[in-house]
């Protein structure tokens, strides 16, 4: 198996119910650890996130003419080679062999911060009161808890998602949802250059179709509203003048 | 990224104590008859370098409680490599010194050849544990694979020639040799990544899903965080350019420059040249921490790593 997710940033709205959610959840799981604030009352609140939601803008293009917005959740891409696993010297980081999913073992992790040098993406911080590295486990302690409903065997983090940006699945299954909506709308990784093969997907945002706004130029320009011209005779200079002593 | 004091200190530390122990080594092997209480005291001065080094890179460590378990993987990992090889000098070191003591030739030959391979090893496997990082342009190429063994062996060298005076005619040439190269190796380190800053990933691999259908330049809106997150304290440190150039020149005088000149012209005063070259590479290894920039940066604002 290799278990992973399909964010699409074509509906993503960027409201970081998943990284909340995902805080949630992870917060009191003994799989991850623990996601600890710091400062929460203070004048600099910070803490341990595993997903984190930034926002993008693309600037317009010839076509477009106007620019776009696109919000990027970004958590662990479970890379396929994973650089952050090799460079472990404890062996406290691992990819398990049968789901391929990445994890940390707190209980072997001496904090020496080095995996989270060799990951691109930003996925691993440092729980600084306990001192060992934090990452998303993909909820590895709710995908398989047989307790659970069938439909809530799934991340935290897609669970919440409202607009269903987020969608959790096997890629090695070509029948899965995941695999048949990455084929479908050509879903890329971040940062291929590197070679780590990141398991995560985005579908790119859609191309929106463009509203013609040439006509609406070309009127105005040939009729001026009223407003100016009033303006552009002798009193409404003259008005405009004393008004603006 | 952020320059952490205690790896800096550990780095050129263990460095020069690594450099000396190999350059004592290799003295040896030249020489019958008992060393002398100058190389003596040189060996002893080599143990407490590398000895402090090593204690103080366990200061950057979160959870210190775990670090025996970093001799475990030494198949994939440079780290546990390093630590290996630098622990199974001890019990190397300590049979050479017995050997030298009793004037086991022999065994002198043997463990010397073992201690300086050793050495090498060590020093190599620190350069590779940045080395091998890919999301770090500035520390994955060849002059960073060079420059930690061979800026140790440099500060050995001048360390060897404060000691052993004796070793003048032999040290003399090789501390000047090495210092020559050294200032070679970061002239060629300067001269290619200060101009290519910026330029080996831009925003627009970073966020390679939005590259096919959004021909426009992207940039950051907002980071996602209203203070800083361990990410941003770890890989976003901010090198002013005023001290980046004071530091630079810095590195050049007391690293390079000014032993040089005290090698070549007063070798009485290779002490001072030893602290002098010390301090240099102080500043060039706060340098190569400071200058480095990660990819994650491109998640943060920044448009090209």
């Amino acid at each position: 198996m290799k278990l992973g997710l399909v964010i699409d940033l074509d509906t993503c709205v960027g409201c970081h119910a998943c990284a909340v959610a995902c805080k949630e959840w992870n917060g009191q799981s003994l799989m991850a650890g623990g996601a600890p604030d710091y400062d929460t009352q203070g004048a600099e609140p910070s803490g341990v996130w595993f997903n984190r939601v930034r926002n993008f803008e693309v600037s317009p293009t010839a076509s477009s003419g106007c620019s776009k917005t696109v919000n990027v959740p970004m958590s662990c891409m479970h890379c396929e080679d994973a650089a952050c696993v090799t460079v472990c010297p404890t062996g406290a980081s691992y990819k398990r062999a049968e789901d391929g999913i990445v994890l940390v073992d707190p209980e072997k992790c001496m904090g020496c911060n080095y995996c989270s040098w060799a990951c691109p993406y930003g996925a691993r911080e440092l729980d600084q009161i306990k001192g060992t590295m934090r990452k998303c486990t993909l909820c590895v302690d709710r995908i398989y808890d047989q307790a659970l409903p069938v439909e809530e065997r799934q991340p935290a983090c897609v669970l919440a998602c409202p607009a269903h940006a987020r969608h959790f699945g096997d890629f090695d299954d070509p029948t899965s949802r995941v695999a048949i909506m990455s084929k479908a709308r050509e879903a890329e990784g971040m940062l291929p250059e590197l070679g780590y093969k990141p398991v995560n997907r985005y579908l790119p945002p859609r191309a929106a179709p463009t509203i013609d706004v040439s006509g609406l130029e070309s009127r105005t320009k040939s009729r001026p509203g009223l407003r100016d011209r009033l303006a552009d005779t002798k009193l409404g200079q003259m008005i405009n003048k004393m008004v603006s002593l | 990224m952020k320059p952490a004091f205690s790896v800096i200190f550990f780095t050129v530390g263990s460095g020069a104590g690594l450099g000396l122990m190999f350059w004592l080594a290799l003295s040896r092997f030249a020489h019958q008859g008992a060393a002398s209480e100058q190389w003596w005291t040189a060996a002893i001065a080599s143990a407490v370098l590398l000895t402090l080094g090593l204690l103080s890179s366990t200061a950057h460590l979160a959870n210190p409680g775990n670090a025996w378990r970093a001799f475990s993987r030494f198949r994939t990992s440079w780290l546990s490599r390093e630590g290996v090889f630098a622990v199974a000098l001890y019990p190397v070191a300590a049979l050479y010194l017995w050997a030298v003591y009793q004037q086991q030739y022999l065994l002198i030959s043997i463990l010397g050849a073992v201690l300086a391979v050793l050495a090498i090893a060590v020093l190599f496997s620190t350069a590779m544990i940045y080395a091998c990082l890919k999301t770090i342009p500035r520390w994955n190429n060849w002059q960073t694979r060079l420059a930690f063994p061979l800026f140790g062996l440099m500060s050995g060298a001048v360390l060897l020639l404060a000691f052993v005076p004796q070793a003048r005619p032999f040290a003399g040439p090789l501390a000047a040799g090495l210092l020559v190269l050294g200032g070679l190796l970061k002239l060629s380190y300067q001269k290619t990544f200060n101009k290519r800053d910026g330029q080996h990933y831009g925003i627009n691999q970073a966020l390679q899903p939005l590259r096919k259908q959004q021909a426009g330049d992207v940039r950051l809106l907002d980071p996602g965080h209203s203070s800083g997150t361990f990410l941003t304290q770890e890989f976003m440190f901010l090198l002013a350019r005023e001290k980046a150039t004071r530091i630079r020149a810095l590195m050049w005088l007391l690293g390079f420059a000014l032993p040089l000149g005290l090698v070549l012209l007063a070798p009485a005063l290779a002490g001072f040249a030893a602290v002098l070259c010390l301090g240099g590479l102080l500043c060039e290894r706060w340098l190569f921490f400071a200058e480095a920039q990660h990819v994650v940066r491109l998640y943060h604002g920044q448009r090209g790593v």
